[in-house]
């Protein structure tokens, strides 16, 4: 017996030592390692998880990692990826606040250790909020299958549902807080069920039926005005058409849309005609961060021609607008303003046509990023889809080169202090959304995006075969209760919308 | 003779592993390709974190083995035989005369029988029979414990812990896309399981408080009259008469709610998928099919034996249904048409199709036929990342894991991939000419595919069929015609 105990512990002493060595006689590379994810130079918020990673390569047999401050004080990991204890990443962070860190990354491969030059990332003076908020979803076409909306706690790798589709039969969407705060909260359920479920103040959620007979469809793309007494809307009614042979997968397009905003205290739906032309298709409303404006993407359409056969599509290009709101009476303005225009040739450089998607205005008023893809307005099966930077002081725009891939970057948000946004992307394999992040300082220079950090990043994002959809920072936890939700989404009854003509 | 009890459990399981091995095997290839089972420490969790996931688990980990059918003949077996004994064994315990036992010892094969019943749906998960199965080893824990605090502590700790183990599959929550469903049968299965022990311990108790009225009239010696050698052979032939009598009516039950067109059905699509081309024409030839899948089945292999056009009145057809059809929002429908489409070369629209019944399938579990099938297409197209993705996952399976491994390497390597027999030509016919595709397959799409690759045969041989299936004699004479002149 003792034999096979002390036989055991042999066994279990080698699994742990299997990549517990000293790096020696370790060749020295010129070059910085390419890492996975690659984190190489990136600035990252003082309250971030760490940063593990693994060789992007995967004939590395053991990876090994060094962080040195300017103050002397260092952090180790070894392993088949680098795990930093997080006790002592959150020190080592708190102390080089506005700081570089230097690693040093040594890889052993079946000729032995390889020693790279050491990089950097850089520690920002801008903490980041509590976490983010997403769904996970499949990248899939029309079919759903398991779903839910989940948080994650940024400075930890902790992730909690808030609710899952096992719950109930349908599907949920477009979750959306008030600059971060889970306390005013919106979530859409699609299916038998189908609700809008909407709670203010944190108080109790009330599901209601957003549909009104004077208006197109259900209420979907909500943006919270930051008095909280407001939420605008779009109704869109959307078709999907797929590619025989383009890597763009799926189009996603209306055939109409039309916005309003949802005034909560009074229960009722505000409309103008101005925002809703049959001959323009307007969708994804922003509030300005003074609630005085209502930005939004609008395009001239032509319904029938694109109800057929898809002839056409690629000629709906969406221009940024912005029309007046005054949040005391819930009225609009009376002109339409175009922010930025999809037909100004000379700002898009040498794109193929131009389209803005998802404006979403930083909450200190600076700038407004905005998705650009050649055409439609749902970028995300855009190859081509990138992040542009309106300077809402000067009117500029600029394309988001620093944080942006060769591959699809798409839906995006920022954090409460408008220092970090969190932006889709499908860099990483070009199907799966994953959430990066990159800095943006008050002069708009913008860093490298960083990937959302995991425990072991590889072994995690290869096993998960889910898109992270929508991604938006909360700045607390939700406290979300998923089975008094349920309860909510499963009862019949519905409250409806009242509607208000201008 | 006093084990001849497990001679009639033989019997019954001898009839269930005939049953799915025989007439029923193609049922058990369905449930095998809907419910991967990964040995991946993360999904493990994922399951069994969640109340009733060590049934889930256990079911899960059973099923990936009836892509052998008779192996998960076996498997359903024994299970089935299990949960007999089992409530046999709790009936003797709770029952002390002979002529009752021998009632409900006919009765003991109510359960198993109802799970049997249960299992003709193609979509009852095994689980649910191992739910079953882990409450009756619960309470026969529980009965074999002494009397007294220790059972009582152990009944209040087990309770959870069973509930954790089994809970859910009594609400029937494996099929989340429908929670409302309910699982009468597995219900059934439960309660008859749960109550016909407690029914004769109720019995027992009331029968041996009578008897303690009686013994104080009589006296205790009258009761201990041994069973002489006629009562026994009485006992024997209620035995075999219940035995029997229940194995007839429950029999008769489960082939008369045995879906044997959904069998044929399932059994083209096997065949298509394994692509045993020359066993579709087999089946046909000895008997029509009669439903749409087989016809398309049927149709892609006289195509992928280059018959289709010549030999396309020779069979039954159903229109253009049963060429390419309509693609549905289900988990089986598709199948064949994706086949279909990716022999044809239209692997985006093939890719499609899969991933779309994937993602139908009732419980949200993913498919290893479907995985593969999805890294076959993205390598194919060039997107070896999510190629990559794809066959990591099924390297952690018992059953794909070769072919997973197999196919690694060519992931980037397009000389390999060029030499490929399946994927270099398949990619040959890949077709640039990029145009939207709903659920409706056109000759326009069929025409520019050939023109895409002249050397696409099994494009030709579709679009040929498709002109003689709707009469357009003019566009027949055209094909022929260019073809004719692309010879020249």
């Amino acid at each position: 017996m003792r034999r096979i105990l002390t036989f055991y512990i042999f066994l279990i002493s080698l699994l742990f030592a299997a990549c517990t060595e000293t790096v020696s006689d370790a060749k020295q590379e010129a070059a910085q390692p390419q890492i996975y994810p690659d984190y190489v130079g990136v600035t990252i918020p003082v309250n971030i998880a760490p940063l593990n990673f693994s060789m992007a390569d995967e004939q590395a047999l053991c990876i090994d990692a060094v962080i040195t401050d300017n103050h002397g004080n260092s952090l180790h990991s070894q392993g088949e990826a680098v795990d930093f204890d997080l006790d002592d990443w959150h020190t080592l962070l708190g102390q080089n606040r506005g700081d570089s860190l230097n690693i040093t990354v040594s890889a052993k491969y079946d000729d032995g250790w390889h020693t790279y030059s050491p990089f950097s990332i850089y520690v920002s003076l801008d903490s980041i909020d509590y976490g983010i908020c997403y769904r996970l979803i499949e990248p899939g076409y029309e079919v759903w299958s398991k779903m839910g909306i989940y948080e994650r706690d940024l400075s930890t790798f902790d992730e909690r549902p808030l609710i899952e589709n096992t719950q109930f039969e349908g599907c949920v969407n477009c979750h959306s807080f008030n600059r971060g705060n889970p306390a005013d909260m919106s979530l859409h359920i699609r299916g038998p069920h189908g609700a809008t479920l909407l709670r203010q103040n944190g108080g109790p959620f009330t599901a209601y039926n957003t549909k009104t007979d004077q208006t197109l469809g259900l209420c979907v793309y909500p943006y919270w005005h930051p008095s909280g007494r407001y939420v605008a809307y779009s109704t869109n009614a959307t078709s999907q058409l797929f590619h025989n042979a383009h890597p763009n997968r799926i189009e996603v397009f209306d055939t109409a849309s039309d916005l309003q905003v949802y005034d909560v205290e009074k229960n009722e739906l505000l409309l103008s005609p101005l925002l809703k032309q049959d001959s323009v298709f307007e969708t994804f409303p922003v509030f300005s961060p003074d609630g005085r404006s209502l930005y939004f993407c609008a395009a001239m359409g032509h319904p029938l021609e694109l109800k057929g056969s898809g002839n056409g599509l690629d000629s709906l290009h969406y221009s940024l607008c912005r029309i007046d709101f005054d949040p005391a009476t819930g009225t609009f303005g009376n002109q339409v303003d175009t922010i930025v225009c999809a037909s100004a040739s000379s700002t898009w450089g040498d794109r193929k046509g131009a389209s803005v998607s998802f404006p979403r205005p930083s909450y200190d008023g600076r700038f407004l990023c905005y998705t650009l893809s050649d055409y439609g307005q749902f970028s995300i099966w855009h190859h081509e889809a990138d992040l542009w930077l309106l300077d809402l002081a000067t009117g500029e725009s600029r394309p988001m080169t620093e944080a942006n891939s060769p591959d699809t970057e798409s839906f995006h948000n920022w954090s409460t202090n408008s220092r970090w946004l969190v932006l889709s992307s499908r860099r990483d394999d070009g199907l799966y959304t994953r959430p990066y992040f990159c800095h943006v300082d008050t002069a708009g220079v913008v860093t490298k995006a960083f990937m959302l950090p995991q425990r072991n990043p590889r072994r995690f994002y290869r096993d998960r075969f889910f898109s992270f959809n929508v991604p938006d920072f909360i700045i607390a936890p939700t406290h979300f209760d998923g089975r008094q939700a349920s309860r909510l989404i499963n009862d019949e009854s519905r409250k409806d919308f009242g509607v208000r003509q201008q | 003779m006093k084990h001849i009890h497990l001679l009639y459990t033989l019997l019954f399981g001898v009839a269930v592993l005939l049953f799915f091995g025989m007439a029923y095997p193609h049922h058990l290839h369905y449930q095998e390709q809907y419910q991967l089972f990964l040995f991946d420490s993360t999904y493990v969790w994922d399951i069994i974190r969640l109340p009733g996931g060590i049934a889930d688990l256990l079911g899960r980990f059973c099923t990936q083995f009836f892509l052998f059918a008779w192996v998960g003949a076996l498997i359903i077996a024994l299970l089935l035989s299990a949960v007999q004994l089992l409530t046999l064994r709790l009936i003797s315990v709770s029952g002390n005369g002979a002529g009752v036992r021998a009632v409900f010892h006919g009765l003991s094969f109510v359960p198993s029988f109802l799970l049997w019943l249960f299992l003709l749906d193609e979509n009852a998960l095994l689980g649910g029979v191992w739910a079953v199965l882990l409450t009756l080893l619960a309470l026969w824990l529980f009965v074999k414990l002494p009397k007294g605090w220790v059972r009582r502590i152990v009944i209040i700790v087990t309770i959870p812990i069973l509930y954790w183990m089994v809970g859910p599959n009594w609400n029937g929550s494996h099929y989340h896309r429908y929670p409302t469903v309910f699982p009468t049968l597995l219900y059934a299965a439960w309660l008859t399981a749960v109550a016909l022990p407690l029914l004769l311990s109720i019995k027992r108790k009331v029968k041996s408080e009578k008897n303690l009225s009686k013994q104080s009239d009589r006296g205790r010696a009258a009761s201990a009259v041994p069973a002489s050698a006629s009562t026994g052979r009485r006992q024997q032939i209620l035995h075999f008469s219940l035995f029997t009598f229940t194995f007839i009516i429950m029999m008769m039950l489960v082939w008369k709610n045995a879906n044997f067109k959904a069998e044929k059905v399932m059994q083209y699509d096997f065949m298509a998928c394994h692509q045993q081309w020359n066993r579709i024409l087999q089946t046909v030839n000895a008997e029509k099919p009669n439903n749409q899948i087989g016809v398309t089945v049927q149709n892609l292999a006289l195509g992928m034996r280059g018959m289709l056009s010549e030999r396309l009145f020779d069979y039954h057809q159903n229109g253009l249904l049963g060429l390419l059809p309509d693609v549905e929002r289900d988990a089986t429908s598709p199948m064949p048409t994706a086949e279909a489409f990716y022999q044809l070369g239209m692997i985006y629209v093939a890719q499609r199709t899969v991933f779309e019944a994937q993602e139908s399938i009732l419980d949200f579990q993913k498919s290893g036929r479907c995985y593969k099938r999805l890294a076959q297409t993205n390598l194919i197209l060039g997107s070896y990342e999510v190629a990559r993705k794809y066959l990591t996952a099924l390297q952690k399976t018992l059953f794909y894991r070769d072919w997973a491994n197999e196919t690694l390497p060519l992931l980037g390597n397009e000389e390999a991939i060029a030499k490929h027999p399946e994927y270099g030509r398949l990619r040959q016919f890949v077709c640039s000419d990029d145009y939207y595709f709903s659920d409706h397959v056109t000759s326009d799409m069929l025409e520019r595919l050939f023109l895409c690759n002249t050397e696409n045969r099994l494009a030709f041989e579709y679009l040929k069929a498709y002109y003689m299936l709707t009469g357009d004699r003019e566009n027949y004479a055209k094909l022929l015609l260019h073809l004719q002149k692309l010879k020249q």
